[in-house]
C-alpha cells in the first residue's frame, strides 16, 4: 500500500473493466487501503484463453498463472490488496457484510440491478454500517429509460454529443475509440468519494453516491451544450479551433510523423512568424482565419522536412505552443516525463506504467506495491479487518468461499 | 465548508466548479493579466463559473491577502514561472494546488502549451482519426478539466487528512495518467498503438455503424459476440471459424465490417438499441448536442441545472456524481453577479 493523505480510509472495490478500477487506483495512490473484492472468475478462468488478451502480458508471457499477468488488468491494480470471495454463497456474502461494517467506502460499477440481486444493495449495506459511503457507477444510472442498457465507454461517448465536434467534416463523425469517457468518469468518481468522505467527517452521515458514466460524459461536454443553446453553431472543425489561428497538426519529417502547433493570440502569432519564414507578423486573427489555407501551407512546408521534436523545440524557444505528436515509446521517453519520474517500473519486466499526476508532500511511488496476485490477501485482510482465526479462514478456503486460483 | 480561492484558466475554473457544486464558497480572481491566453466564451463562463464570486483585480498584494485567508487556493498559470510571479510560494493557505501544463519542475516546465499540444505530446493525438490521414486532436478542454479534477481530488484528500500541503498537477501528466492500455501495449506486447478511424481495433467488432436513420456505436468484447450475432439475425457468425475468437475477428475485421454494415443498414437506430437492450450488448446512438439536450433519459433523471444570466436561461449539466439522490448544485447562483475589487 502507498502512503498519502487518504491513509486509514478503507475502500472495498468491486469494480471491473476500466472506469471503476482506474478511479479506485487514484484513491489507492493517495494512500487509501483499497481491497479489491474479486469474484472467483473475476480474472477469467484458470484455462485463460491466452490469445484473448488485448494488451500483452506482464514479464513477457502468460506464464503458469495467466490471470495474474494480463497487462491491462495489472495496470489498474497497483497499491491495492486482493480478496477473492464468492459473494453468491451465504458465507461469502456474510463475510463481505462484515468487511462492510469496518469499511469506509464501497465502490462498484455493475449493472444497476446486480448488487440488489446479490442481496447487497445500499440499503442492506447501510443497515450494517450507517456511515458507509456507497459509490455506484452504473453506465446510465440506477433509474431512467436507459438504465437497462449495457454501457461501454465508446458507445456512451457517441451519446454524449462529442462526435458532433470530433471528426474530419460534416458527414465524418469520429469516436476517440479509446473509451475516453471512462477516464472522465474515473476522475469524477474519485472526486465524489473524497467529497462524500469530507461530508461524513462533518456530519457523521454516510452517503449513496451515484456516478453514471453517461452523465459524466455529458457533463464533460457542457460548454458545447451551452454554446448550442446560445445560438452559436458548434461545428466539427477537424483540427481547427474556434478561437485560435493557426491551430493544427502538421506533417514533419518521416513517415506518419506530425507536430501540433497553435497560436492562442497575436503574441503567439508574432513569435511563430519569428521562426517560420514567409508569414505576415502583422496579420490579425480575422486575417489569419481568412488566409488559413495559405498559412497552413507555409507552416507545413517548414515542418515537413524537420524532425518533429527539433521543430517543436525551435518553436518553444520563441514561446510558441508546439509539441510533437508522440507515439507511445516517444511519450515514455519524453525528457519531461523522465525528469519527473512519471512512468513507474513497478511490475516485473519492462513495464513502465503511468504514475500519479498528483505530486505533493507525503506521497511517493517509492512505497508503491504492484498488482496483488489473485486472492493474495484473503487471509491477511480477514485477519487485519475482522480478526478471523486461522481455523475460520481455513474453513472458508475448504468450502471454496475464498479462493486464490480461478475455477478450471 | 472551505473557502476556496481560484486563480487562472479553465483547469482552475473546472476545479473551482467542483468545489462550488460540493457547497464550498469559491472566489474567482478574474484579472486581465491572469486570464487564459486563449479567450473564453460565454458558454465556458456559464459552465465553469456559475455560483462563484468574482474579484476583478491585478493587484498581487490583494491576491496574496486573499490567498492567505483561504482554506484552499487553486492557481493555474501558463508556465511554472508564472506561479512564482504570482507569489504562490509565499501564500499561507493550508492547501495550495498549482496547475500548470507541465508541472512545476523539469526541462519543459516553462514550455507554452494548449490543449492540442498537450494531447499531442501525451500520446492521444496519434491515436485519433484515420490511419491514412492527419491525426485528429480532441476539441475542447480535456487536459484542463482532467487536471482540474485531479487538483480537486488532491486538495480534498489533504483537507480530509487535516494536512497542509502544496500540490503540483501537470496537465501533461494528467493526460498520460489516463492513457488506456496504450503504454502496456507497447511495453508488454511490443505494439505501438495507432489510429483506425472509429474502429476500436483491439476488441472487434467495435465501431460506428450507419443505420437507416443515423449511427450507432457498438463495443463487442469477448462476452458480447454471441449476443450481437444473434441480435442482427446472423447466428451463423458464432460458428464461423473466422470470427470465433477476438483474435480471429481482428484478423478478419474487414469481412466482418462488411457483414455488419449490411446488417445495420436496414435497421433504424431505435431497432438496434432495442435489440442491444434485449440481447445485452453495449450500444449507443450517435447524438448531436441538440439531441443530447432533448434526451428523455437525462430529463427524467433531472440532470440539468437551469442557469440565468444576461444571455437568458440555459440548461447546464451538473457534475458527474450525485449524492443521496440529489444533484449537488451551487448554493446561490445570484452570487456570480457580485463583483469586488
Amino acid at each position: 500500500m502507498a502512503d498519502g493523505p487518504l491513509r486509514g480510509v478503507r475502500i472495498l472495490d468491486l469494480t471491473h473493466v476500466w472506469a471503476g478500477p482506474l478511479g479506485t487506483r487514484f484513491l489507492a495512490d493517495l494512500g487509501a487501503e483499497v481491497v479489491k473484492i474479486e469474484a472467483p472468475m473475476g480474472r477469467g478462468p484458470r484455462e485463460f484463453p491466452v490469445n484473448e488478451t488485448l494488451g500483452g502480458w506482464i514479464d513477457g508471457g502468460p506464464g503458469d498463472e495467466p490471470w495474474n499477468r494480463n497487462a491491462i488488468f495489472v495496470k489498474l491494480q497497483r497499491n491495492k490488496r486482493s480478496v477473492a470471495i464468492d459473494l453468491k454463497t451465504d458465507a461469502g456474502r456474510e463475510t463481505f457484510l462484515r468487511l462492510v461494517r469496518v469499511a469506509d467506502v464501497v465502490v462498484e460499477n455493475f449493472h444497476s440491478v446486480t448488487m440488489s440481486r446479490l442481496g447487497l444493495s445500499y440499503e442492506v449495506l447501510a443497515a450494517e454500517n450507517p456511515s458507509i459511503i456507497y459509490v455506484a457507477m452504473p453506465g446510465y444510472g440506477i433509474e431512467g429509460p436507459y438504465s437497462q442498457r449495457v454501457a461501454f465507454g465508446p458507445a456512451v461517448e457517441a451519446m454524449s454529443g462529442l462526435s458532433d465536434v470530433l471528426g474530419y467534416g460534416p458527414d465524418e463523425p469520429r469516436n476517440t475509440a479509446m473509451a475516453l469517457m471512462d477516464a472522465v468518469a474515473a476522475v469524477s468518481a474519485a472526486g465524489g468519494v473524497v467529497t462524500a468522505l469530507r461530508r461524513r467527517k462533518q456530519t457523521g452521515k454516510g452517503a449513496f453516491v451515484e456516478m453514471a458514466l453517461h452523465e459524466a460524459a455529458v457533463s464533460f461536454c457542457g460548454p458545447w451544450l451551452i454554446e448550442s443553446q446560445l445560438g452559436k453553431p458548434v461545428e466539427r472543425l477537424a483540427n481547427r479551433h474556434p478561437k485560435m489561428e493557426p491551430h493544427g497538426v502538421y506533417p514533419s519529417a518521416g513517415e506518419d510523423q506530425w507536430i501540433a502547433i497553435a497560436c492562442r493570440n497575436d503574441d503567439d502569432w508574432r513569435a511563430l512568424c519569428s521562426v517560420v519564414p514567409g508569414l505576415d507578423a502583422d496579420a490579425d486573427f480575422a486575417t489569419r482565419r481568412r488566409d488559413r489555407l495559405e498559412i497552413d501551407a507555409v507552416i507545413s512546408r517548414w515542418t515537413s522536412h524537420r524532425d518533429k521534436c527539433t521543430a517543436a523545440g525551435a518553436l518553444q524557444t520563441a514561446a510558441v505552443p508546439a509539441g510533437p505528436v508522440n507515439t507511445t515509446p516517444e511519450m515514455l521517453s519524453d525528457p519531461q516525463a523522465r525528469e519527473r519520474k512519471f512512468f513507474v517500473p513497478l511490475e516485473p519486466g519492462p513495464t513502465s506504467m503511468p504514475g500519479n499526476p498528483i505530486k505533493m508532500q507525503g506521497i511517493s511511488s517509492s512505497d508503491w506495491t504492484p498488482c496483488p496476485k489473485f486472492g493474495a490477501d484473503n487471509a491477511a485482510v480477514l485477519k487485519d479487518w475482522l480478526d478471523y482465526s486461522d481455523e475460520e479462514i481455513d474453513e472458508l478456503e475448504r468450502s471454496g468461499v475464498i479462493v486464490d486460483r480461478p475455477p478450471a | 465548508m472551505d473557502r476556496v480561492l481560484e486563480i487562472g484558466g479553465f483547469a482552475a475554473g473546472y476545479c473551482g466548479r467542483m468545489f462550488v457544486q460540493a457547497g464550498c464558497e469559491v472566489v474567482r480572481v478574474a484579472a486581465a493579466s491572469l486570464a487564459p491566453s486563449e479567450h473564453g466564451s460565454t458558454a465556458l463562463d456559464v459552465y465553469l463559473h456559475d455560483g462563484k464570486r468574482h474579484i476583478q483585480t491585478d493587484d498581487l498584494k490583494i491576491i496574496g491577502e486573499l490567498a492567505d485567508r483561504a482554506d484552499v487556493v487553486v492557481a493555474e498559470t501558463p508556465t511554472a514561472e508564472g506561479l512564482l510571479d504570482l507569489g504562490f510560494d509565499d501564500w499561507r493557505a493550508p492547501v495550495k494546488a498549482a496547475i500548470t501544463p507541465f508541472g512545476r519542475t523539469g526541462p519543459k516546465s516553462n514550455w507554452s502549451a494548449t490543449p492540442g499540444t498537450l494531447l499531442a505530446m501525451g500520446g492521444y493525438t496519434y491515436l485519433m482519426g484515420d490511419s491514412d490521414r492527419v491525426p485528429l486532436t480532441l476539441p475542447g478542454h480535456y487536459a484542463e478539466f482532467q487536471g482540474g479534477g485531479f487538483a480537486y481530488l488532491a486538495a480534498n484528500a489533504s483537507r480530509l487528512a487535516g494536512e497542509e500541503n502544496v500540490i503540483d498537477v501537470g496537465m501533461f501528466e494528467s493526460v498520460m495518467a489516463l492513457s488506456q492500455f496504450t503504454t502496456v501495449l507497447w511495453t508488454c506486447a511490443g505494439e505501438i498503438r495507432s489510429r483506425h478511424g472509429n474502429d476500436f481495433l483491439y476488441a472487434s467488432p467495435s465501431n460506428l455503424y450507419r443505420c437507416a436513420d443515423g449511427w450507432v456505436y457498438i463495443n463487442i468484447t469477448r462476452d458480447f459476440w454471441d449476443a450481437l450475432a444473434t441480435a442482427v439475425d446472423r447466428p451463423e457468425l458464432v460458428i464461423d471459424p473466422r470470427f470465433e475468437t477476438n483474435a480471429g475477428r481482428m484478423a478478419n475485421r474487414e469481412a466482418l465490417h462488411e457483414i455488419l454494415d449490411e446488417a445495420f443498414a436496414s435497421l433504424s437506430t431505435a431497432e438496434v438499441l432495442a435489440r442491444a437492450t434485449e440481447y445485452r450488448f453495449p450500444c449507443g446512438e450517435l447524438k448531436t448536442f441538440d439531441e443530447v439536450l432533448q434526451d428523455p433519459h437525462l430529463a427524467e433523471r433531472d440532470f440539468w441545472q437551469q442557469v440565468d444570466g444576461a444571455y437568458g436561461r440555459v440548461a447546464s449539466p451538473r457534475i458527474g456524481w450525485r449524492m443521496d439522490g440529489s444533484s449537488p448544485r451551487p448554493a446561490s447562483t445570484s452570487e456570480r453577479e457580485q463583483r469586488h475589487g
